[in-house]
């Protein structure tokens, strides 16, 4: 491996390091404050990639600017199916959410596939596929945009949970749900809200990812596996963390990637699992 | 008497069963075998999943590795008879089991989910990867063999041992154990279960009963492949039957493969295109009014002899698992 080649892996770890931190904010902001791990999180994903391309291919939008579009969507979204299922099981026993968020994915997933067929789609503007080059290393506008968006995004909301009321009740319900509901936060309300942000940054997520990469139905799934290892490399606890955990993955996987490619998958879950052995709390987690 | 009662419906529903094969079609009598092997695969999960409250995710791995064992063994240059080689597939199913539940069982909750998850994941990709025994992708050939009741009654011997030992092992002092384990595991650290001991047994045990169902699937199947066999749909079914019958009964398991199958086979003919999206509305549906599974229905309370089931408890269970 040359200089140059190692510098383009780097970059390349590094700007998939943005998208992938997005990709698993909203799964983290969830899991770590109602103990749900959202199965469903691919299908939200999914749905902002849909939105972005319908309003790029039907009125011509630009995909960038369609993002809030998708965001407000999914938010909504997200708040009905919290209030509407969600809540009714959240003190079931954990398999129960596990389960429910399950269906809820074969349910979406499905349905985009009914409604729209599994053609693979992707969102071409005219500046897809183009770049700059700094030294040797190739920069694509598109992934540059990307990584910009989701810092914007990922620093968005790690302000608005440390310095805003709602935010601050969002924490305190995730640390107490008791003590969250003596001190006046109307919890069902706060975790609406709660998953609500959750499938919106999902959303957003997939409107950036609708310019990377073709997609189909089905382009969800991988994404939350990818989410679920990126919190457990990171841990729960703090939006930090989530953007630690996207980096430790993104460089794993493209550096894999380059040297064993028909490995890759097996390499990454292979350190996964031995880091959730020797770290269960994480990499950036504090023990509890 | 009440009791009576059952043993004699039990043994009735067990007649049926066995004579089921001369009453229905070879072809309706494949959907009765799926049932039976989903039924076995519950049951496994069962012991980790519902008595000991450990989500395991990744008991495919153990199907796969049934399937490939049983499969390598019958056929190359040892064409060992398929008993011995399902067996062979259990045991070291059990093995894998305890080496790798032995780290991976100190984890709790959502990241012994992952992990689990991870090893399936993994052991997918080997046998993808790993031409020289198991063929990569191509898959490898079992001998023909094409008498459907032979599937039937093997699987249906299987479930009823399985039964059989479901029931004595949630009597043991190994299944309240693990009760414990699953109630409080620090607290039954202290009452002296040996954690790890118990925690392993129950795991190996699921794997053993993922290795007959996948052993006996590939000599169904004829044709073993890593994409057929260490699909994530096989431990989501498992673990899905059992929810929906109820984990951590006798015949939850059971139960709840009968309905997930019946359901699954009507939805199949009934919405072809939309299959998938009824049996994702058919879980929540589930979850949402009976999380704890039907064996609350049927089991608990009439035990005790309080008032039968009635239709408003759905929405009392509703009204128990909610945050307002």
């Amino acid at each position: 491996m040359g200089g140059a080649e190692l510098g383009q892996i780097f970059v390349n770890a590094l700007l998939l390091s943005g998208i992938l931190a997005l990709v698993a904010l909203g799964f983290s902001l969830v899991w770590g404050i109602m103990n749900i791990v959202n199965l469903a999180h691919g299908a939200f994903i999914v749905l902002g990639a849909y939105i972005t391309f319908f309003l790029h291919e039907l009125l011509g939008i630009d995909p960038f600017l369609s993002i809030p579009v998708a965001m407000l969507a999914l938010f909504t979204l997200g708040w009905g199916i919290q209030r509407g299922l969600i809540n009714q099981v959240i003190r079931a026993p954990l398999l129960a959410t596990f389960l429910l968020t399950f269906g809820l994915e074969l349910l979406i997933v499905n349905l985009i596939n009914f409604f729209f067929k599994a053609d693979l789609r992707s969102v071409t503007t005219a500046y897809s596929g183009t770049g700059f080059t700094l030294g040797t290393v190739r920069i694509p506008y598109i992934r540059l945009g990307a990584l910009a968006v989701s810092l914007v995004l990922v620093a968005g909301l790690a302000w608005y949970l440390k310095a805003t009321r709602t935010g601050r009740a969002i924490r305190a319900t995730g640390m107490d749900l008791d003590a969250a509901r003596l001190t006046g936060v109307k919890v069902a309300t706060i975790y609406a809200a709660t998953f609500a942000i959750g499938a919106g940054m999902a959303g957003a997520a997939g409107s950036l990812l609708s310019m990377m990469v073709p997609f189909d139905p089905t382009l969800g799934g991988g994404y939350t596996q990818r989410a679920f290892a990126i919190c457990v490399l990171g841990g729960l606890g703090n939006v930090a963390n989530v953007v630690i955990g996207a980096a430790i993955f993104a460089f794993v996987d493209v550096f894999v990637g380059a040297r064993l490619p028909s490995l890759s998958r097996a390499v990454t879950f292979a350190i996964l699992v031995l880091l959730l052995i020797l770290r269960p709390q994480g990499v950036a987690g504090k023990r509890v | 008497m009440k009791k009576a009662a059952a043993i004699a419906g039990f043994l009735a529903l067990l007649a049926l069963l066995v004579a089921l094969p001369r009453l229905v079609s070879s072809y309706k009598l494949l959907t009765y075998t799926r049932f039976l092997v989903l039924a076995l695969m519950a049951q496994g999960w069962n012991f980790i999943g519902g008595y000991t409250g450990y989500a395991a995710f990744g008991n495919v791995a153990y199907f796969g590795i049934g399937a490939y064992t049983t499969g390598l063994l019958m056929i190359g240059k040892w064409h060992v008879p398929f008993f011995p080689a399902l067996a062979a597939g259990a045991l070291l199913s059990a093995l894998v089991a305890i080496l790798l539940g032995l780290p991976i069982l100190r984890l709790k909750g959502h990241y012994f989910a992952i992990a689990t998850l991870g090893v399936a994941e993994a052991l997918s990709q080997v046998a993808d990867t790993w031409d020289s025994v198991t063929e990569g992708s191509t898959g490898i050939d079992l001998p023909l063999k094409t008498e459907g009741e032979f599937f039937y009654y093997t699987a249906l011997a299987l479930v009823t041992c399985g039964l059989a030992l479901t029931w004595a092992f949630s009597r043991s002092k190994l299944g309240n154990g693990c009760v414990a384990i699953r109630e409080d595991q620090d607290a039954a650290r202290m009452l002296g279960i040996n954690t790890t001991l118990f925690k392993v047994i129950a795991y190996a045990l699921s794997a053993v009963f993922a290795a007959l169902a996948g052993g006996l699937t590939a000599y169904q199947n004829i044709h073993v492949t890593p994409g057929d066999f260490f699909r994530i749909d096989y431990t989501l079914q498992m673990i899905i039957a059992t929810i929906i019958g109820g984990a951590g009964t006798v015949l939850g398991p059971v139960l709840g493969a009968a309905v997930y199958q019946l359901l699954s086979t009507y939805v199949w003919s009934k919405f072809l295109e939309l299959h998938p999206t009824v049996l994702g509305l058919i879980i929540v549906l589930f979850i949402v009014f009976l999380p704890r599974g039907l064996m609350t229905v049927l089991g608990s309370k009439r035990q005790r002899g309080e008032r039968p089931f009635r239709a408003s408890d759905l929405l009392a269970n509703v009204r128990a698992h909610r945050v307002t």
